[in-house]
């Protein structure tokens, strides 16, 4: 097993709920500041965030919560925030006893019963479980690859075996499966093109992004209705709802200068990125997109490649490495 | 309860004072009462949100407000409309009160007056009813507090001005169609004998001649009266085009983009619920008798706007209700195709469409729609005055001849 190296977590964004972003002073922090962890020398493994709480596991075993939700327990390996439920992967209660699978309210600050729970009882949930490394088979996609959890009922959602999923993303409304191969699976609702099918229908059932074939894929990333995914060569694909301009394609919101509407009113403008202009063939500037139902393939400024991507509901961030001269 | 938890803002003025008087005198009681629906995080920003309104904390509740109106926005946004929790409606609408109101503490601040006043419509637009309809009695002050410059008033250009755009589609030659028979007041039995049970179009006449619309509406009127009020509007010319889209707008930019002004593209102030919004509209508006006639009562009665310049067009579509379409200002060009034909029309397969017919009724692609050369229809040209009754899934095709104002009724 290679040493992993050890890095440091930062936080940035609205944390008016109290939530440990960085500093936490203020209800919002506007530049990555290093993340408040739970107590000194804490060595946090994992960080879920909701909207109004944060989850951070630690490797001892330490899942916490701050802002809107508190409480914290122990003898956990994962855990996953939503707004309606926080699901915690835990060793079972007693030595050798099965893990086990919990949901809560996250009003109940791990105290007394979980919702629901789920005993993980296979050969294969059981191994994953019990290995060390946590970035593999994150949640919400289950020890074992066999099922994924989902923050509205029913809780447990099996997958067919032989998709091979190494990582699962929930958006707002579909889901995204990457494989064992690096080839993308999405289903769900597609009203704002975020199945990347090229049309606005829903999928009941996975189904492959046929766009991306013979692409292999590293990352997947899921925001409320759109979709990111990052290549093993280190490019950034990118689909779905662009009206906030999550997608980095040219958005009316974000162009027109206080003209808007949406600006007027104070509508929700992601910040005062730059727009860039994509330009067609013939030097004039593109239309307005605000559906992508395929996938776009990014360019990142000054020759960068994508390590990392990760969505919020209406934003995309991307972790960009410089390649060497 | 007796004892008010607010304290006084600095500087109030006649505006603040007419605000204030509308909420809920306790902080208690103005925070909104909402089911499980509305999760734990929420909840909490609510109450404080509340709690610094009332602690006069102005940058900070704006802040939160914000913050509300995100959320819940999102919420707005997932799912299909029908199946938005009415909660989440409700958060916006609350949202949007306080982020009104707060904008509103700059005395003399003449912009923030006109943004609230937006902030208002798409609390009324988006959210649900909250605090006794608050909102509407909160629009209605700021529009008679917009400074005069702001106000709108009669238009500086000639009323009702017919912009001579060449789309080089003729009149339709009605006369050689079918026509939809006409009636003078029938009586409610005859109605319902001869139209409403057999399912059987028809114009009725003289009806709505005594409702106030027929005299006092006008573009000056109607820009006096709703003319910094935001609406949504369709751009595009037919919404089964791919460039086809709703946008808001405020109906003074509206009329000055897409009615006054040659504008390439199609506006349409369509199937709006505009009388709910601005209830001086809809004194000046009534309900047809023959409305007593159906299962629903009164207030489920769907009452839309339908507001734009020559040239729009509904595509053939049929609708889950009886429509009463009244006609106010301008002409509409309609045809009428029985249920009984829909295999001739062609639906769409998707789901979002399988009420609209693929054909485009004026100028069909008979090779791809054959059936439809042979499809028997009714028309007519609908003038100010008239009223067309269209029975439940009935297919109609709608253009406007001129500058159109009509207002439908849907009903059960």
């Amino acid at each position: 097993m290679a040493e992993e190296r050890r890095g440091s977590w930062f936080g940035f964004g609205f944390c008016g709920f109290g939530q440990a972003l960085g500093s936490g002073r203020g209800r919002q922090v506007h530049s990555p500041e290093p993340l408040e962890t739970p107590g000194p020398g804490a060595d946090v493994c994992r960080v879920s965030a909701s909207w109004s709480y944060t989850a951070i596991v630690t490797r001892g075993g330490q899942v916490q919560l701050s802002g809107a939700a508190g409480g914290a327990a122990g003898g956990c390996r994962d855990a996953w925030a939503s707004e309606a439920l926080l699901v915690v992967l835990r060793a079972g209660p007693a030595v050798g006893s099965r893990p086990e699978l919990q949901a809560w309210a996250p009003g109940s600050a791990l105290r007394g019963e979980p919702l629901w729970t789920h005993t993980l009882v296979s050969e294969a949930e059981r191994e994953d479980a019990a290995g060390g490394e946590p970035q593999a088979r994150a949640l919400p996609l289950l020890p074992g690859a066999r099922a994924y959890v989902s923050p509205r009922p029913p809780f447990y959602r099996p997958l067919a075996p032989e998709l091979r999923a190494r990582r699962l993303e929930l958006g707002g409304e579909h889901a995204l499966l990457l494989d064992e191969a690096g080839q993308v699976f999405s289903w769900g609702q597609g009203r704002h093109g975020q199945l990347g099918h090229g049309t606005l229908e829903a999928a009941p059932e996975p189904r492959l992004l046929e766009a991306l074939q013979g692409l292999p894929m590293a990352e997947v990333a899921a925001g409320g209705w759109h979709s990111v995914c990052v290549s093993e060569t280190g490019d950034i694909y990118v689909w779905g709802w662009n009206e906030s301009g999550q997608l980095a394609l040219p958005t009316r919101s974000l162009a027109e200068d206080g003209k808007t509407i949406s600006r007027e009113a104070g509508w929700p403008s992601e910040g005062d990125s730059d727009v860039r202009t994509v330009g067609s063939e013939d030097g004039a500037p593109a239309p307005f997109i605000a559906i992508q139902p395929f996938p776009a393939l990014l360019d990142l400024p000054w020759g960068a490649e994508a390590a990392q991507a990760s969505c919020g509901s209406r934003h995309t961030a991307v972790v960009t490495t410089v390649p060497a001269e | 309860m007796a004892e008010d938890n607010r304290e006084p803002l600095a500087g109030a003025g006649a505006l603040r004072e007419a605000l204030w008087a509308l909420l809920p005198p306790t902080k208690e009681e103005l925070v909104p009462e909402l089911g499980e629906k509305v999760e734990l995080g929420m909840a909490r920003l609510l109450q404080e949100a509340t709690e610094l309104f009332c602690g006069g904390r102005r940058s900070e509740c704006l802040q939160a407000s914000e913050a509300i109106l995100d959320y819940s926005w999102e919420k707005l946004n997932t799912g299909p409309w029908r199946d938005v929790h009415k909660d989440w409606r409700r958060v916006y609408a609350f949202g949007c009160l306080l982020k009104a109101v707060c904008l509103c503490d700059e005395p003399g601040n003449a912009p923030a007056v006109a943004e609230a006043l937006k902030v208002c419509d798409m609390g009324l637009l988006m959210g649900a009813a909250i605090h006794g309809d608050i909102l509407i009695k909160v629009a209605a002050i700021l529009q008679a507090h917009l400074p005069s410059g702001k106000r709108p008033g009669p238009a500086r250009q000639q009323p009702g001005t017919k912009k001579a755009r060449n789309d080089g589609v003729p009149v339709p030659d009605v006369a050689s169609e079918r026509p939809v028979p006409r009636l003078r007041c029938p009586s409610l039995q005859h109605f319902r004998k001869q139209f409403l049970a057999p399912g059987r179009p028809v114009i009725l006449e003289g009806v709505v001649d005594q409702w106030p619309c027929m005299t006092k509406w006008s573009l000056e009127y109607i820009q006096e009266v709703a003319g910094c009020r935001t609406v949504p509007v369709e751009v595009g010319s037919r919404y089964t085009d791919e460039e086809w889209s709703q946008t808001l707008m405020t109906v003074n930019e509206f009329i000055s983009k897409y009615i006054r002004d040659e504008s390439r593209d199609v506006g349409y102030l369509a199937q709006h619920q505009l009388f709910d919004q601005i209830p001086e509209l809809k004194r000046d508006i009534s309900i047809p008798d023959y409305c007593c006639l159906g299962d629903g009562e009164e207030d489920e009665i769907t009452i839309n706007a339908w507001f734009g310049p020559r040239g729009t067009v509904s595509p053939l579509h049929q609708d889950p209700q009886q429509n009463f379409l009244v006609q106010v200002i301008g002409r509409k060009y309609i045809r009428l195709y029985s249920p009984q034909e829909s295999e001739a029309l062609y639906p769409h397969e998707t789901h979002l469409l399988h009420n609209t017919s693929q054909v485009d009724v004026e100028n069909p692609d008979l090779e791809r729609f054959p059936r439809f050369a042979e499809a028997p229809f009714l028309s007519c040209v609908l003038s100010p005055g008239e009223v067309l009754f269209i029975p439940v899934q009935y297919w109609h095709y709608v253009r406007a001849l001129d500058l159109s104002f009509s207002v439908s009724f849907w009903w059960s």
